[in-house]
């Protein structure tokens, strides 16, 4: 599938900022299953000073520092990407889960590298009730598939969407007791529980396509930036699955970043000087299919 | 029989228990001293005890004089201590730990190289990912740095032990940021002065070429195609746990010392507030941890930082030494490792042995260390090292996390006699060395910093350091063995005038002049209360009691009205009074901590002495002390102005006398409004003029004009429009109107110059006649004219800061953009 990607974040100040800095990470990145076609990040008002790089986990980040003052601030991205499905080895998604613990496989390539997604990670603690709760999915020598996939179906069943529940800087302890979150938490939390059995997990930022109910036009900007988890598996490739839609990621999923957790990956961060009191924030999403 | 000696003789005793079995780093296992002490002149070897004691209260009471300080972690700020026994080294037996620390310097070099390039380390499999991973020095956003000599590491600390036999082992590697270097100079400055013939005929290794090498390699880290570099360093601030060392190290380099407000990125280069402009910062020795060094990419809520400095780093326009991501090479769980690291990356194998290191990150390292929890300290692999945990608590902590602990063998130690509470005891002793990469190569300073405690004790709180005495092994040999010297590149005289640092130097101008006022106040108080405190309805009494009032609505008392000799005291010793002279100076001592490396080491002197004559008040209850320690008080004040009268006449010593001018100003209305605004009988307000004039420092010139014949009109005259006298308002605000032209953001029209002229044509227009002019028993218009005029002078100080000072807002994080929806 091919899609435009539009994700513009408007941040309104009550006073003016004289000097800004962020960080975005609002580019698609590249790989096998995903082409990107054409990229264009804009900033406003303009910055004195812009560079895209590539960060450490392989993400596309643009730096920009605003220095003429301004009460509005807006980072807006357009893509075109293409992307494919996902294709994954049945044998390896059967091997029993215990052997995708990346630090036990020194005979794979590149597992130690994954080691990095199995360790704690700022947002995501691992707790002993993740690590049971869990254990009920990771019984001795299911397979490595379907053990992940039955931990996605049990957290979409057992957790309620619900925006009021969490904020950004909540820890799994929160979602736990809430019961509820968002797909940031969901991400986290299944982050959190199969990194507490040694499996490596990586956060991912993107989108997905969303299909307008029957008879309804597609709205503009009414989609939202999304996250879910990637899973190692003991052949270097990673599965994606997304505990909030309880579904592997496929062709709809836009993937942005990847990292540790959300700390990794925010889309927009930044460090104002500015004597304003308030601030607030709008973000505007659209993914809209090609043909 | 002398004191080291008499020592020697007693190590062979079985009475010293446990540190008999350590290596004595003074005396052989037979009783007789070591070969390096052996080849000390005598002067240092034939100390008597008494001796001994002497040299330790001279040592003591020049790191007090100097206010050399130093903060343990957690703990209060206090006094450096220095022990007046070095540690001395033979040349032979440094030669074989010179090189060991050469090794370990260009070995942690390569670590550091590859950890945040190729990391084959890793892939190999000669180190454990999660060692690296899940460290939290191991800082991703500078492992895709391109420039390559942007990782070099510049300066390592080595702590070091040496082992029963003799050996040194390593402790622990200090490459954030390591402190002491500028603590090592400090002691040998302060060893020579007081033992300076043992010193002279010592031969040993200076370090002042240490310095230059120091110098040479800053300059040298700049990016490259940087002519004449700009180096600065980078502070956490004045109450930092070492900032004596930050400062001393600015200091003797010349290179000015910052904190993150006064740098700005921009363009993705590092700039420094200068007067109103931006100076380009080529290389920033760094003495924040990374952590707190840029708000944007590392802690977000650091104040310490500099935004966007990560991103100047990745482009290669900066060089912070060390690099960020050098705290990395910190992890204990390194250790076990080395060797083979070693092995791999220099392909020669290790020379200096650490400290005997498992780490849990394995099931069998994890087995180890809890079954031997007892024999071992578990520490973390990263800051808190230190681990406060009951023993269930820990096992469970190292199960949930094995990855995190190491275990270490109790760290084995050497004693060496150290002076305590007036006689020698064998305390533990660790040296840190200190190397440097010098050219291409690493280079160990031949000398360092050795801390003793006693045994079991944390050498952080308790204990003492010690200066080490590398000997050579000829006299020809040259200094730090450095011959040839590389060119310094032409030395750029350091301008320092940040923002923060001109606001430093502008209160320290106002508060030593209101230290002064008050003292002078006090005085005056303090003679009327001797004569006249029995006699409240005489006009002596009357007078004590306006004056003494005075006082206390510049600093309010709880104490009783009469109680004048109790509320003398606290004004002088009670630091928590407001406004006290206590807690002025101590606010001024801070102020004076925090532009060490802008002020004379003189002026800490001038402290010293004020403490001593708080301590002789403090300790003597008589009435008359008041009056003998306020006025060794004021003597000290008056000598902190002779110190900073010898400070060339920049922007910073300007607003230094704008300051003292303003406070001067204040004072006197403060001073006149409450005294001459009321009319209170002959007596009394000739009592009062007679008050005002000896609080003003003007009363002999006073006699002189007017022989003797004191007049209100006569004192308003000479204390507010008298343009020669310098207490007078006119002369101050004069004198305040030059330096303010003087200043690079005047313009003639600035507001502090436009509120400075204000104030000038109102005295241009008055008349002294009618501020006396009297309705009933007050003078209104005079109490107008001081209260009005204050509250213009407060203006005038506000708006210096606004315009010659001001930093601009503080950071502050975006709301972070949320990831939601998609159900």
């Amino acid at each position: 599938m091919r899609y435009r990607v539009w994700h513009r974040t408007t941040y309104t100040y009550d006073e003016d900022v004289s000097n800004s800095y962020g960080l975005a990470h609002v580019v698609p990145r590249a790989s096998p299953t995903q082409h990107v076609e054409s990229v264009d990040v804009r900033i406003e008002p303009t910055p004195g000073d812009a560079t895209r790089d590539m960060d450490y986990y392989g993400n596309a980040v643009t730096y920009f520092q605003v220095t003429s003052p301004h009460r509005t601030l807006v980072v807006d991205a357009t893509s075109e990407v293409e992307v494919v499905p996902p294709v994954h080895d049945p044998a390896v998604l059967a091997t029993p889960w215990e052997q995708a613990r990346p630090a036990d496989r020194p005979d794979v390539d590149g597992a130690w590298r994954a080691v990095d997604f199995s360790l704690p990670s700022t947002l995501v603690d691992q707790t002993e009730q993740a690590r049971a709760y869990a254990a009920e999915s990771l019984v001795p020598g299911r397979p490595v598939g379907e053990a992940v996939t039955d931990l996605m179906h049990r957290i979409h069943a057992d957790f309620t969407y619900d925006k009021g529940a969490t904020t950004v800087t909540s820890r799994i302890d929160d979602v736990f007791a809430q019961r509820a979150g968002v797909c940031q938490d969901f991400a986290h939390l299944t982050l959190s529980c199969l990194r507490s059995h040694g499996l490596a997990v990586a956060y991912i930022s993107g989108y997905l396509a969303t299909t307008p109910a029957p008879g309804r036009e597609r709205v503009v900007g009414a989609d939202a930036s999304h996250a879910w988890a990637a899973v190692w598996l003991p052949d270097g490739s990673w599965l994606a699955l997304d505990p909030t839609n309880d579904q592997w990621a496929n062709d709809r999923y836009v993937t942005v970043a990847r990292g540790r957790d959300y700390k990794d990956v925010p889309p927009v961060k930044g460090i104002i000087y500015t004597d304003a009191k308030s601030s607030t924030l709008d973000v505007q999403v659209d993914v809209a299919p090609l043909v | 029989m002398t004191v080291l000696r008499d020592y020697a003789a007693s190590v062979t005793q079985p009475s010293l228990g446990q540190s008999a079995a350590l290596f004595d780093e003074v005396a052989s296992p037979d009783g007789t001293l070591r070969t390096a002490w052996k080849r000390l002149a005598a002067e240092a070897v034939d100390l008597t005890l008494p001796e001994l004691n002497r040299v330790g209260g001279e040592i003591t009471r020049l790191l007090g004089d100097e206010a050399v300080v130093y903060t343990p972690p957690g703990g209060e700020q206090r006094s450096w201590r220095l022990d007046p026994v070095p540690l001395v080294i033979a040349a032979d037996e440094w030669a074989v730990l010179e090189k060991g620390l050469a090794q370990r310097a260009e070995l942690l070099n390569a670590i550091q190289l590859d950890l945040y390039g190729p990391q084959e380390l890793l892939s190999r499999g000669t180190l454990p990912p999660s060692i690296v991973f899940g460290h939290s020095g191991f800082l991703r956003v500078v492992a895709r740095t391109r420039v390559d000599h942007q990782r070099q590491l510049v300066i390592t600390g080595t702590d070091l032990g040496r082992t029963p036999t003799g050996e040194w082992q390593v402790l622990a590697d200090r490459a954030q940021a390591p402190s002491g270097i500028g603590f090592a100079m400090e002691n040998r400055r302060v060893l020579s002065r007081v033992l300076p013939v043992a010193y002279r005929e010592a031969g040993l290794h200076r370090l002042a070429p240490f310095f230059q090498a120091l110098r040479v390699s800053l300059t040298q880290a700049a990016p490259h195609g940087r002519d004449n570099p700009r180096v600065v360093v980078l502070s956490p601030g004045p109450t930092s746990e070492t900032a004596y060392d930050q400062a001393f190290i600015a200091t003797t380099l010349g290179f000015p010392l910052v904190e993150g407000s006064d740098l700005v990125t921009r363009d993705g280069a590092v700039w420094m507030r200068v007067l109103g402009r931006l100076e380009r910062v080529d290389v920033i020795l760094r003495r924040v941890d990374a952590d707190w060094s840029d708000p944007l990419e590392l802690r977000g809520e650091s104040q310490l930082g500099v935004t966007g400095l990560t991103e100047a780093v990745r482009r290669g326009s900066v060089t912070v030494v060390n690099g960020l991501g050098s705290g990395v090479l910190e992890n204990p769980a390194l250790l076990p490792f080395m060797s083979a690291m070693c092995e791999q990356l220099l392909d020669e194998p290790l020379r200096l042995a650490g400290v005997p290191t498992v780490w849990a990150g394995t099931p069998e390292g994890r087995d180890q260390v809890i079954d031997r929890l007892d024999a071992l300290d578990v520490r973390r692999i990263d800051p808190p090292f230190e681990v406060d945990l009951a023993r269930d608590a820990l096992v469970a902590a190292i199960v949930a996390e094995p990855y995190r602990f190491v275990g270490q063998e109790r760290a084995t130690v050497s004693v060496s006699p150290t002076l305590d509470r007036g006689i020698l005891q064998p305390h533990a002793l660790t040296l840190r060395a200190f190397t440097l990469r010098h050219g291409s190569s690493y280079r160990p300073m031949i000398g360092g910093l050795a801390t003793a405690a006693p045994i079991g004790t944390a050498p952080d709180q308790v204990g003492v350091s010690k200066d080490v005495w590398v000997l050579k092994e000829s006299p020809d040999e040259p200094d730090q063995g450095l011959l040839d010297q590389l060119p310094v590149s032409q030395a750029r005289a350091p301008v320092t005038q940040v923002p923060r640092v001109l606001d430093d130097l502008f209160w320290l101008g106002r508060y030593a002049e209101r230290v002064e006022d008050l003292l002078r106040l006090a005085i005056v108080t303090h003679e009327l209360a001797e004569d006249f405190q029995g006699r409240p309805h005489s006009s002596g009494g009357q007078t004590l009691s306006v004056v003494a009032g005075t006082l206390r609505s510049l600093s309010p008392s709880a104490y009783d009205r009469a109680d004048f000799e109790g509320d003398l005291r606290s004004l002088l010793l009670d630091a928590r009074r407001p406004g006290s002279v206590a807690q002025t100076v101590a606010r001024l001592k801070e102020i004076a901590q925090s532009v060490r490396d802008q002020v004379s080491p003189d002026l800490f002197r001038v402290f010293g002495a004020m403490d001593r004559a708080r301590g002789a008040l403090a300790a003597n209850p008589h009435g008359w002390q008041i009056g003998e320690s306020a006025g060794r008080m004021l003597t000290d004040v008056l000598a902190l102005h002779g110190v900073t009268g010898n400070m060339v006449r920049d922007e910073g010593w300007h607003l230094m006398e704008i300051g003292r001018g303003i406070e001067r100003s204040l004072q006197l209305c403060h001073v006149i409004g409450p005294t001459l605004s009321a009319r209170r009988g002959l007596d009394v307000d000739r009592d009062l003029h007679h008050a005002v004039l000896q609080a003003s420092e003007s009363a002999i010139t006073h006699r002189r004009r007017h022989r003797g014949v004191v007049r209100g009109a006569s004192v308003l005259d000479l204390l507010l429009l008298d343009e020669t006298n310098p207490r007078s308002l006119l002369f101050n605000l004069r004198a305040i109107d030059a330096s303010l032209a003087t200043l690079p953001g005047s313009s003639g029209s600035t507001r502090p110059e436009r509120l400075v002229d204000d104030l000038l044509e109102e005295l241009d227009r008055l008349d002294v006649a009618d501020l006396l002019a009297t309705e009933g028993d007050h003078r209104p218009n005079l109490a107008r004219f001081a209260h009005a005029t204050a509250q213009h002078l407060m203006r005038l100080s506000d708006a210096v800061g606004e315009v010659h000072f001001a930093t601009g807002p503080v950071p502050r994080s975006l709301a972070f953009s949320t990831v939601g929806a998609g159900a």
